[in-house]
This record gives C-alpha cells, structure tokens and sequence, in this order.
C-alpha cells in the first residue's frame, strides 16, 4: 500500500478491513472468549479507525486497531469461555483410525479444551496466536506489546499448566 | 535450557529435525509437542467477515443523521432573544417612573390617580405607574406638596419615615436628615422609627436629626413656596440660605458664625436681588452678587 494515502479513503479502508478484520476478532476471541463481543469489540475499533483516518497513517492502522481492541476488552468485564472447535482436517492423520484411537483421541481434544478456557488470558492470547494463528514470538510481541522474552515465557508456562492439567498422555 | 531453546524454536517453527528428535525423546518435552501440535489443528467459532462489516458500514452511515439540525433550533434561538428583550422590558418597566426636579426648577404633575403633586426645586419622586392602582406609594427625597384623591392609603416613603394618608393636601419636606410634614386639610399620619404621629389640618411636624422637634398650628392654606415664595419661621440662616440655593442657581458665600441667626419671613424665587434684601435686611447683614457668587457679610456700623 502507498505510504501517502489515507484510510479515509472507501477502498483503502476496505482492504484494511480484508487484511486484518478477521486476525483482530481471533485475537480477542482469544481473550474473551464471546463471539459476539468479540464482534462488537472489531466493529467499534473499525469505526474508531474510521472516524481518525486522517490521523492513523495506513502503516499504523495494524497497531492502532489491536490497541483499541485490547483497550475496550480490558475495559469490558463479562468474560467467557474460550470454546474452540476441531479442525476440519488435520493434514498428517490420513490413515483410518480404530474407534478406539478415535474415541481416545476426542477425549484428549476435550480436556486440552478445557485446559485452555482455564489459561490466564495472557498465556492463553500469547499461546493461541502462535498455534492457531501461526504467529512468530516477535510478531506476538507487537502485537501484545510486551518483550520477545515475555512471550517465550507465556508459551512455556502455558504448555507447562496445559500439560499439568491434563496429564501425560 | 538447551530443551527450552529448541521447544521454543519448534514453537517458533525454526527448530531442525535434530532438534526435535531430541524433544521426542523426553516424555515431558514429547507431551508438550503433542499439545502444541493438536492445539494447531483447533480453530476458532467462525467470525462473519462481511456481516461484521455491513455492520460498521451501517453505523458509519447513521453517523450524519445524528448531525442533521434540529429546523427548531434557529427558531428557538430568535425565540430566545426576543424572550431576554421581554425580560428585560419587563424589569425596567417595573423600575417605575421618576420625575426630578433641578436647582430653580419646579414641577406639577398629576398622578394615575388623579392626585396632584407640585415638586419644589432639587427634588426627586419616584414610583411604579403599573401597581399605582393597588399601591399607591411613592419615594421622595426633596420637598412636595400633595393634593390625594380619596382611595386607598397613599404613601410617600422619605429617607427618614413615611407619611401616610388617605385623602388630604399635604406638604413633605425631606431633605437630608430633617423630615417635615405640614398638613393642610385632612389627617396625615407620619410614621418615624416606631411611633405614628397622626396631623390633622392646620398642623405641622418636623423631625430633625432623629428627633421630633417642633410640633406646631401653620396658617397658611398651601405651602408658600407653590406660590413661589419661601417662608420661615424661626429659621436658622443656614435653613434660609440652603433653600435660596435650591431656588437660584448660585453658591452662597457666608461666614460660619452668621449661620445660627434666626428669620422669620419669607423670599420670592422670582429676583434675586430681592430675595436677598428681604433675608439680609431684618438680619442687618450686606450682600454683594457677582455672576453666580454670592457674598453675605454683617453691615459694619457707622
């Protein structure tokens, strides 16, 4: 994008949208756990986004809109259960599995389910945008505007509070 | 630590094969490759893009009509204003109507009554035309003479009392501390501090420094001063000379001590000259004009 346009501009502000609409509600569906907050939370910084466009240069509006969102969350209270679903594929189990396998396996997703709705929400944010998202620690620290060493520290006591949760498996 | 550095590598997706056979190995560390892997397969509940965004659109969109002005609004404003300007109207109307009088000037009016008031020189009436009907009250500071019609109380408030009556012809002179009332037909009742002095016709009250000091028959039928003419009994010349600067526009120059003489008589507001010989003479006193000054001294003996 032209470092020297505005979001002020419809397209622009479409393609801002296309590019980080869907990461910011994830990110705060990572937080809160309500879709439809998280849906009123991106709605708002969008609009927020908007109505400062001629003050958000376009290589800002990425900061500006996770800023916005991790302010208004923290300023909402009600917070719910992370759910998260099973993936539709999961490309390196092709072969056919036994019931058994199937049935273990489907308890093992429920508990680890259950083991992140019981995250704190700074593990579970740091933790899910680096597996479900597929983000880098550095990309984690900008976002959450914390250090590359603090990230490293939230994913290791995640997995380490996941694992004690559920057991060795 | 070497295995956090490599579980952190896996995490980060930098971690070579070596690397990772070496987390395999460890139950612990192979446990947190196992969670870290199925987690990747989970995803979040769907999130609706393109309504999300029909959404932000729409509430953009509401945004000017919020803006759009109230067509009322320029209407309540000149409303507005006009609103003050009656406001103000009203306030002034109710400050009611004064008439003042200067130095040699004199005034008859007439009231909404029908009550006639004459206004001596130097003098001030004040009241409210509006709540005449029901109050018949006025403020004077100066000397007037009052012809009442009957009616309700008629009230004239001074610095120093007030002096009510119900229908009458009477004479107020505050000026001042001194308060004096002469009655000429009718009753007057006089209100000072907690006493109510009631006149009947004839009679006359002065009050002077806080104190009743002379209480006492006039003849006359109207104030002589209506009829340009000012009379005194047993005045100080202080008292004489005080009502001959009200009358002419001069200033009077005379020594202290000649002040606390007495005269009885009276001096026309139509000659100067005149009126001085008529004060100056009785007292054996000499007086020179010069313009607007006038100079008053004994008569030196021959």
């Amino acid at each position: 994008m032209d470092k020297n346009t505005t979001i002020c501009n419809e397209n622009t502000f479409n393609k801002v949208y296309k590019e980080h609409g869907k990461a910011i509600w994830r990110f705060i569906y990572f937080k809160c756990g309500n879709e439809a907050q998280a849906e009123d939370l991106v709605q708002d910084a969008f609009i927020k986004l908007w109505k400062n466009c001629a003050k958000v240069p376009v290589e800002k509006a990425k900061s500006f809109l996770y800023t916005i969102t991790n302010n208004a969350f923290l300023n909402e209270v009600a917070h719910k259960k992370v759910v998260l679903k099973h993936a539709k594929h999961q490309p390196d189990k092709v072969e056919h599995q036994s019931p058994q396998f199937l049935l273990e396996e489907k308890q093992y997703h429920d508990k680890l389910q259950n083991a992140i709705a019981n995250l704190t929400e700074a593990q579970r944010t740091a933790f899910l945008l680096n597996r479900i998202e597929g983000k880098k620690y550095k990309e984690i620290a900008e976002v959450l505007d914390i250090s590359v060493k603090a990230v490293e520290k939230r994913m290791s006591l995640a997995l380490k509070s996941l694992r004690e949760e559920i057991g060795d498996i | 630590m070497e295995k956090d550095y490599a579980l952190h590598n896996y995490l980060n997706g930098t971690a070579t094969q070596e690397e990772i056979e070496q987390l395999k190995a460890d139950s612990e560390y192979a446990s947190y490759i196992k969670i870290a892997k199925t987690i990747q397969g989970f995803d979040t509940p769907d999130f609706d893009e393109e309504a999300a965004f029909n959404a932000i659109s729409e509430k953009l969109k509401q945004k000017p009509k919020v803006k759009k002005l109230n067509p009322w609004a320029t209407v309540l404003k000149i409303a507005a204003v006009f609103a003050v300007l009656f406001a103000g109207y009203l306030y002034i109307d109710s400050l009611g109507t004064t008439i003042s009088t200067s130095v040699a000037e004199k005034q008859n009016f007439s009231l909404p009554d029908g009550s006639e008031v004459a206004l001596n020189t130097n003098s001030t009436i004040e009241y409210n035309k509006n709540k005449w009907d029901n109050n018949r009250e006025l403020k004077l500071n100066g000397e007037a003479y009052f012809k009442v019609t009957k009616g309700n109380t008629f009230t004239v408030q001074t610095k120093n009392g007030a002096v009510t009556v119900l229908g009458t012809q009477f004479n107020v002179f505050a000026r001042d501390k001194k308060l004096q009332v002469n009655c000429y037909e009718g009753l007057v009742s006089v209100a000072f501090n907690d006493t109510l002095i009631k006149l009947s016709a004839g009679k006359s009250l002065q009050i002077k420094n806080g104190n009743i000091v002379t209480e006492h028959q006039s003849i006359a039928e109207a104030p002589s001063w209506i009829n340009n003419e000012s009379s005194f009994e047993n005045a100080t010349l202080e008292t004489v000379l005080n009502e001959l600067k009200r009358q002419y526009p001069i200033t009077i120059d005379a020594s202290e001590d000649l002040k606390n003489k007495r005269f009885s008589g009276s001096f026309t507001h139509n000659d100067l000259d005149l009126a001085l010989q008529l004060i100056c003479d009785p007292l054996n006193l000499t007086y020179t004009i010069e313009k607007d000054q006038v100079t008053i001294y004994a008569t030196k003996n021959k």
